[in-house]
């Protein structure tokens, strides 16, 4: 009789350490991408390729390389080719983001920093990018403490802070939906900003919160939170998971036919989330960040070509976070005429970014005395379909980022710089 | 409260049947086996994506048959080929094929229906809740429950009633003294493997249905099965099925206290049945090592 014929079944302990070990390792897969050049830029870009953010990571991917691309047909940086080195943060995983940046900036030796899509591991690279004196963009994590309470000299941010959006999203919801809301927000850093944002703009307008629920990331069922919504019984229910938590939650309100009675409705959105969907649950009244149909706006119309070209599909305010931020770095250091990089950081500081980059009807600046990007804001609804099968948002108004940023004087962004 | 507490309970048996039936072939596959499938999640997501992709030609209905059938072939034949090697070896060696097993086949359904979700239509006279009041008891998560209870009493059939069945069941028992009766165990093996893969692929559709698709699914809903096996004790899949259940209200309860907590709950709970029962609900005393 041989070994295989055996009884083998593993013992409970075996399970139980089996299925401890699948927990902590999920959170560490390796992804390695790599080019080789003679003395290029780098730029490295460590961002979400797996778990519940790979969607958008990718668009910024996307964005980044058509920039990085389109900054080498122009000469690259200060005359040198450009090369983007990608690493993969993971979704969630602070410690794996935190150890590939540590590699990008002493191993791989890149000139700049770019990432991340979610929050908590943006916050945790700026520590890394500060200490070792690289200039970071921050292309689509929206915590405001980024370019808030922990600013740094060296971080800039492209997309909005969670301030921004939440004003830019309460008075349109007080107006047409109603002021009693009901939050279902992600429990990490951004979903906590988030909502406290909401809740002082709602407030400011008059508006109530009837009851909230933290759901845990990577939440994929969400029926029980929708059931407790419920019975709070309020006229809005806010979303505030994003990725495919929102496509989860969203889903799930629709088929239980909680549109017919509540509206819903959410600050950011973005159209990953609502390709995700069937048609008849997009919906609600939502922020986009920069949207792909701007009419009468100058270049849009090239950059969706271009990224069409690319990926076969129109671009979303990711793949617009990954191109600003590439070419935020080019300019930079072309403003700087140096790669030094408090150098760069003081030339980025209050520039305001061309027509052909900025691809939005506002003036896009970074904020030099916070490094925050204010450009425009995409006020409207959900919808199942409109001219174009990629057409799945309404905009109904575009605010200023300007207007709904705050006043300098109230950030808590206290900025020091290196002697 | 209390109505909100009664939706809670039987919303979590919807729940809990899902898990169920996902933990259910995990348990199959551990008790005559000895694999801890750790690419069961794997299978799930692309039964899920073998059906997004049959829908246009065979329909939902046509789908919901067909995505799990295949998704049992392809498992036979990784069983065939991978999976034999490492029956009766340490446990570490089947985890780490698995555990290996599971990023490839995720990072296949990436690479093939790309990282972005997918929506999964459902036919319209599933997707309407049945009632104002019980919104939360939709055609689509009946069905699904109906399903479940059909697929459970077919395996549990299969199990007590038929030649395979028995020799599987006499297996995970003695699998030494069924060999030397002159069952072919390497047979008895792969289909009983592939019954496991079955069932995955079956909840794949099911969770495709209610959660569309996304390349994570199967990574995100294979913790829970685990939970539920451990719960319920290890080699009894009547304790597999009580697990699934419990972790469905459990969670579904702590939602309505602690939502934050709704996911950490089930691990507290494990952590309960382990102190008090360490051989799980129904699980039988002595088949501990």
């Amino acid at each position: 009789m041989n070994d295989a014929n055996r009884s083998a079944t593993p013992g409970r302990r075996t399970v139980l350490r089996a299925a401890l070990a699948v927990g902590a390792a999920n959170l560490a897969p390796p992804f390695i991408l790599s080019a080789r050049g003679e003395q290029p830029v780098l730029i490295g870009l460590c961002n979400p390729l797996t778990g519940t953010y790979a969607g958008v990571g990718k668009n910024e991917l996307s964005g980044c390389e058509l920039a990085v691309t389109q900054i080498n047909g122009k000469g690259g940086i200060l005359g040198r080719p450009v090369e983007l080195r990608v690493e993969d943060s993971t979704s969630g995983d602070a410690g794996t983001a935190v150890q590939k940046a540590r590699k990008l900036i002493e191993r791989d030796k890149v000139d700049f920093l770019l990432g991340n899509v979610n929050s908590a591991l943006a916050l945790a690279m700026a520590q890394v990018s500060n200490e070792k004196n690289i200039l970071h963009i921050v292309p689509g994590g929206h915590t405001d403490a980024i370019t808030g309470a922990t600013c740094h000299w060296n971080v800039f941010r492209v997309c909005n802070a969670t301030q921004m959006e939440a004003n830019a999203s309460a008075q349109q919801l007080i107006e047409k939906a109603g002021r009693k809301w009901y939050y279902i927000t992600p429990d990490y850093a951004f979903g906590h900003t988030l909502q406290a944002a909401l809740e002082k703009a709602a407030e400011r307008l008059g508006g109530t919160k009837v009851g909230a629920d933290l759901a845990p990331l990577g939440t994929t069922d969400f029926s029980s939170y929708l059931i407790k919504a419920q019975a709070a019984n309020p006229e809005v229910i806010i979303f505030l998971p994003q990725g495919d938590d929102m496509v989860n939650a969203l889903k799930q309100a629709v088929q239980f036919g909680l549109d017919k009675r509540i509206h819903l409705a959410g600050a950011q959105q973005e159209l990953e989330s609502l390709e995700g969907l069937p048609p008849e649950a997009r919906i609600g009244s939502w922020v986009f960040e920069w949207y792909w149909k701007q009419p009468g706006v100058p270049h849009v119309a090239e950059f969706v070509e271009a990224i069409r070209k690319k990926t076969g599909k129109v671009p979303t305010a990711r793949t617009w976070f990954g191109f600003v931020s590439t070419w935020s770095c080019a300019l930079a250091a072309q403003a700087a005429k140096s790669m030094d990089a408090p150098k760069m950081a003081k030339a980025l500081g209050g520039m305001t970014l061309p027509p052909e980059i900025a691809l939005v009807p506002d003036p896009a600046l970074y904020r030099a005395e916070d490094h925050q990007l204010v450009a425009s804001l995409f006020v409207g609804n959900a919808q199942a379909g409109g001219t174009d099968p990629e057409d799945l948002f309404n905009v109904s108004r575009v605010v200023r980022g300007a207007d709904v940023a705050g006043r300098v004087e109230d950030s808590p962004c206290k900025m020091v710089w290196p002697s | 409260m209390l109505q909100l507490i009664l939706f809670n309970v039987f919303n979590g048996l919807i729940v809990g049947a899902f898990y169920a039936l996902m933990a259910l072939g995990l348990s199959l596959i551990i008790n005559l086996s000895g694999v801890i499938n750790f690419a069961h999640g794997g299978f799930l997501a692309l039964g899920a994506y073998l059906a997004y992709s049959l829908m246009p030609l065979v329909g939902f209905w046509g789908a919901l048959v067909v995505a799990p059938l295949l998704t049992a072939a392809l498992g036979l034949a990784i069983e065939r080929l991978l999976i034999r090697r490492v029956y009766g070896r340490d446990p570490l060696y089947s985890l780490l094929l698995t555990f290996g097993l599971a990023y490839i086949l995720e990072d296949v359904t990436r690479y093939i229906w790309g990282p972005q979700s997918l929506p999964y239509p459902i036919p319209a006279v599933l997707t309407r809740p049945l009632s104002t009041q019980f919104f939360f008891l939709t055609g689509y998560r009946l069905f699904m429950v109906a399903l479940v209870g059909l697929a459970v009493a077919a395996l549990f059939f299969v199990l007590g009633r038929t030649r395979l069945g028995i020799r599987i069941r006499a297996g995970t028992l003695d699998l030494e003294t069924v060999s030397a009766l002159g069952v072919n165990v390497r047979v008895l093996r792969n289909l009983n493997f592939g019954l496991g893969i079955y069932l995955a692929g079956l909840a794949g559709v099911l969770a495709a249905g209610m959660l569309g698709l996304q390349p994570t699914i199967g990574t995100s809903l294979i913790m829970p099965s685990f939970v539920a096996i451990i719960v319920g004790g290890l080699g009894s899949l009547p304790g597999t099925l009580l697990g699934g259940l419990l972790i469905g209200v459990v969670s579904g309860l702590a939602t309505v206290f602690l939502p934050s907590a709704s996911e950490a709950v089930i691990y507290v709970m494990m952590g309960l049945v382990l102190l008090l029962r360490p051989r799980g609900l129904l699980g039988e005393e002595g088949r501990l090592k």
